[in-house]
């Protein structure tokens, strides 16, 4: 386990990493040096089932030439709509093996949102996870002309459907085995057909305004930002990873699946999205990167843990926790820690800390990384008192992902860190966005090259549309999204996703918007957490039926209330929130509110709500 | 409770928990019942449907909250006194005595009662009811099938002319035919008698168009709760409880949508 005043172990290992040029030159460089070792593991009925470097290779190889036996060609796309599992990543690199480009959809999304994405994209084969997403495809096939095969991963359910234009990932292969024999020398040209400035993947931002954009990426953005990568978040073939975000998006995609290729480190599928909390104590990954959300429930769940607690165990989880943060403040302020103050916290680890650890699941990692959105400071701090070294990365998915990153000498809450040492990233004198330069900038949106004039100025300088400073040391700091950045009646510029993290550290508040631009104070409309607000309305006799109404009932109003006044206290005046509303629909990720990482939409909810915002600027 | 007058309801639950040893079989449920209607509890197996009837009627003591009968905090109170105040429980499998005549059976429902006229009109209503039990009112209730032992089981709660019946899924184990007229006659017995109902049930679409309103009971907790006319178009309920699912383009389909209880 780690301790905070030893992080020799995060000092990356220059004789980590394989050469190549392009994503297959990557892999297959990754294939010859590791053969047997193990790249996957999965769960099949309750079993680990694993994936060696070789096993993937044949699988890759056989899919690749599955797909050139259908007549795909090199430059043509093919799309992958299904959760994050080991046919994932066959079918990413199946593709870019048959000189392929590679685009990830959201299993979340509707079949209106697929076929969008599939038309914008040209795609002309899609990988499917199972039946459900099967039918969401062929609910809109008629009106994707250039959709020539659907491949099944998973056919349980389907033995008896037959259509012409659906296969089973096992058919491919099996095809693929065949046309390989047939056309010896196909499979080595196809991976070699493409060069390092060519197309490799799509990755559709999320779009919270009008249709998603599709970011292009080159083979040598995605090899060089993973080079890159391995010296900022470095990790090697010891190294356990958890793949559970989605690898539709550039995190699990660059951090997960190529940087996996890249180092070694073996990824661990969790079995599906309901059983991340049991995996990750099972699987205990040594290096752990996840979304605040993620960080924030692990937490909610110690909290509720310890409130419910014997008094004993409180007072020694506060006394532990103490010690901890000792240690942090004293790491954090650059000074040594004293051998009574190691002591007290081996103590501490022994009498909570480890027993807390273990509980999350992070009692073998070595670092956490956070990403993809902003996460509030203080709960970076308990992380760094429970003993584990958490990273914060910033970057976005034009930029390939991280673009800056926190230096593990010297970690500072708050901050992004500073630049990472393969992109140049400053601070825009007159609007104060940041701007981020060097090979792993997107190529641009496909299809739309005036939005891609947007993003890239003359200079090369990609604007990331996030406003911020830099001081002395180089440290980043982000204030807000440049268009989220609120303007009170009064004047008064307020950056409301500061006051959102705080809001969302919580345990009651899963997510929050403020709003206010040009009105005379801010509030917000608040999405409580289901289990811990259950929890406390059973606890304290609020009668209650179904979510609707526990939003509804007084209790939890005021329960509310003095969260949100807590978080006021933190804040001037004109930055507090005056009233508020709770969401009274339970929302999953298949609603158009949230993102497909849970977040609430700020221009949907402001949309979508106006009613109900409007009534809290009614009579004021 | 919404769409219902705010007068006192006839059974009120609020945050009640029960469980068996470790296992809580209800995290905290709120419901109540309004005098003269039916009130129903959707939901699987286990969901904790018996056990909300069981902590009713006092067979099992709820680890938090409470129970008001008539303005009366009946929480955790003696069964027997519980049937004394007017709440007769129909147990899930029916539970007659099986060595007792039909007539005996009946009988032992009106054992809280001391009016002799009273409970002689009372079994001639029963027998209104349900004539076969006339027919076989000298046999031991053993010999009945299965659905005339239904019947008797309701005859014998209405026997203790209560105010209040809980039934524990009356469907269980008969033929649809039977099913159907049992709850006609539930439904007789509540629109010429106002005797109040709390029905638990499995079978969702007999529950759904004999009672006025209900709750669906997930895991323990309520997650849905409306009128019955509306229940029955909301899309969940229509999915994982009728059992009416729009095919796919493909025709037919396996897969299981996600319940939002909207």
């Amino acid at each position: 386990m780690s301790v905070l005043w030893k992080l020799d172990h995060l000092r990356p290992d220059p004789k980590v990493g394989v050469p190549g040029e392009t994503i297959p030159e990557l892999f297959r460089n990754a294939v010859a040096l590791r053969g047997d070792g193990v790249f996957m593991r999965e769960k099949e009925l309750g079993l680990w089932r694993s994936w060696s470097w070789r096993e993937t290779e044949q699988a890759v190889r056989e899919i690749a030439m599955g797909l050139a036996s259908l007549g795909f060609e090199p430059g043509e796309c093919a799309s992958i709509l299904s959760n994050t599992v080991v046919e994932w990543v066959l079918a990413d690199l199946g593709v870019l093996c048959a000189g392929g480009v590679a685009n990830g959809i959201y299993p979340t999304d509707s079949a209106a949102q697929i076929r969008y994405l599939c038309a914008d994209s040209s795609t002309v084969v899609v990988f499917v996870e199972d039946d459900e997403q099967l039918d969401k495809l062929l609910e809109v096939r008629d009106e994707l002309p250039l959709l020539r095969r659907i491949v099944v991963f998973d056919m349980d359910g389907l033995r008896r459907f037959e259509d012409p234009m659906v296969l089973s990932l096992d058919a491919l292969r099996e095809a693929g085995r065949r046309y390989d024999a047939q056309h010896p020398g196909e499979y080595e040209r196809r991976c070699a057909s493409r060069g390092p400035d060519d197309l490799a993947i799509l990755i559709y931002t999320s779009g919270t305004t009008g249709q998603p954009k599709g970011a292009m990426h080159s083979h040598r953005g995605l090899v060089y930002t993973v080079r890159g990568l391995n010296l900022l978040i470095s990790q090697n073939d010891r190294d356990e990873r958890m793949a559970f975000l989605p690898l539709c998006h550039v995190a699990e995609r660059m951090g997960g699946e190529y940087l996996s290729i890249y180092s070694g480190a073996r990824l661990n599928f969790v079995e599906n999205p309901d059983t991340v909390p049991e995996n990750v104590r099972e699987i205990s990954p040594t290096v752990f990167l996840a979304v605040p959300r993620v960080w924030e429930k692990f937490y909610s769940a110690v909290s509720i843990g310890v409130s419910e607690a014997a008094r004993l165990q409180q007072l020694a989880y506060r006394w532990a926790i103490g010690v901890g943060r000792r240690v942090a403040d004293r790491v954090l302020a650059g000074q040594p820690v004293p051998l009574s103050l190691k002591a007290a916290f081996r103590a501490a680890r022994f009498v909570a800390l480890d027993n807390v650890r273990k509980m999350i699941g992070i009692h073998r990692a070595r670092y956490l990384v956070t990403g993809a959105a902003p996460i509030s400071p203080d709960l970076v701090r308990w992380y760094l008192a429970l003993g584990v070294p958490m990273l914060e990365v910033w970057g976005q998915t034009e930029s390939c992902g991280a673009s800056t990153g926190m230096p593990y000498e010297k970690i500072r809450p708050g901050s992004i860190g500073t630049a990472a040492p393969y992109n140049e990233v400053r601070v825009d004198p007159e609007t104060g966005e940041l701007l981020i330069r060097g090979p792993n900038v997107f190529m641009g949106y496909l299809n739309q090259p005036e939005k891609t004039a947007e993003a890239i100025d003359a200079d090369g300088w990609l604007h990331t549309g996030d406003v911020g400073t830099v001081d002395a040391d180089g440290y980043f700091r982000i204030t807000d999204r440049m268009k989220d950045i609120i303007i009170t009646a009064g004047g008064k510029n307020v950056t409301p996703s500061e006051i959102e993290n705080e809001l969302k550290f919580s345990p009651y508040i899963t997510d929050a918007v403020v709003i206010g631009d040009r009105r005379p104070y801010l509030t917000a409309l608040i999405m409580i957490d289901q289990e811990n607000v259950e929890k406390y309305g059973q606890d304290n006799d609020v009668p209650f039926s179904n979510y609707a109404s526990l939003t509804r009932a007084p209790e939890i109003v005021a329960l509310v209330q003095r969260e949100v006044d807590k978080v006021n206290r933190k804040f001037a005046r004109v930055e507090q929130v005056k009233t508020f509303r709770l969401i009274e629909t339970q929302l999953t990720a298949e609603d158009e509110e949230l993102t497909p990482t849970m977040k609430l939409k700020r221009k949907f909810v402001e949309k979508k709500y106006a009613p109900l915002i409007e009534s809290m600027y009614q009579g004021g | 409770m919404k769409g219902t007058p705010m007068t006192e309801p006839v059974l009120r639950l609020q945050n009640v928990e029960s469980a068996y040893g470790p296992i809580k079989a209800i995290r905290g449920v709120s419901l109540q019942v309004p005098e003269s209607r039916i009130v129903t509890v959707l939901g699987s197996n286990g969901a904790g449907k018996t056990t909300i009837l069981k902590t009713i009627s006092g067979i099992l003591d709820p680890r938090r909250g409470s129970v008001t009968f008539r303005s009366e905090d009946i929480t955790a109170k003696d069964p027997a006194h519980i049937v004394a105040r007017g709440l007769s429980h129909v147990p899930e499998g029916r539970e007659v005595f099986p060595l007792l005549s039909v007539r005996d059976n009946l009988l032992m429902g009106a054992y809280t009662r001391g009016d002799r006229d009273a409970i002689a009109r009372d079994l001639e209503v029963v027998f209104r009811y349900f004539p076969i039990l006339r027919e076989r009112a000298a046999q031991h209730a053993g010999l009945l099938s299965g659905g005339q032992q239904q019947m008797l089981a309701i005859s014998r709660a209405i026997m203790a002319a209560p105010q209040l019946i809980l039934l524990d899924e009356p469907s269980l184990g008969l033929s649809p035919k039977l099913t159907k007229e049992i709850f006609e006659i539930i439904v007789r017995i509540n629109r010429e008698r106002g005797t109040t109902m709390l029905l638990v049930e499995q079978n969702a679409n007999m529950a759904l168009n004999a009672a006025d309103y209900g709750y669906v009971l997930e895991n323990g907790r309520i997650v849905m709760e409306d009128r019955c006319d509306v229940l029955r178009e909301k899309e969940d309920i229509r999915e994982f409880y009728l059992g009416i699912r729009e095919s796919s383009a493909r025709g037919e389909r396996r897969w299981k949508k996600k319940k939002t209880w909207r």
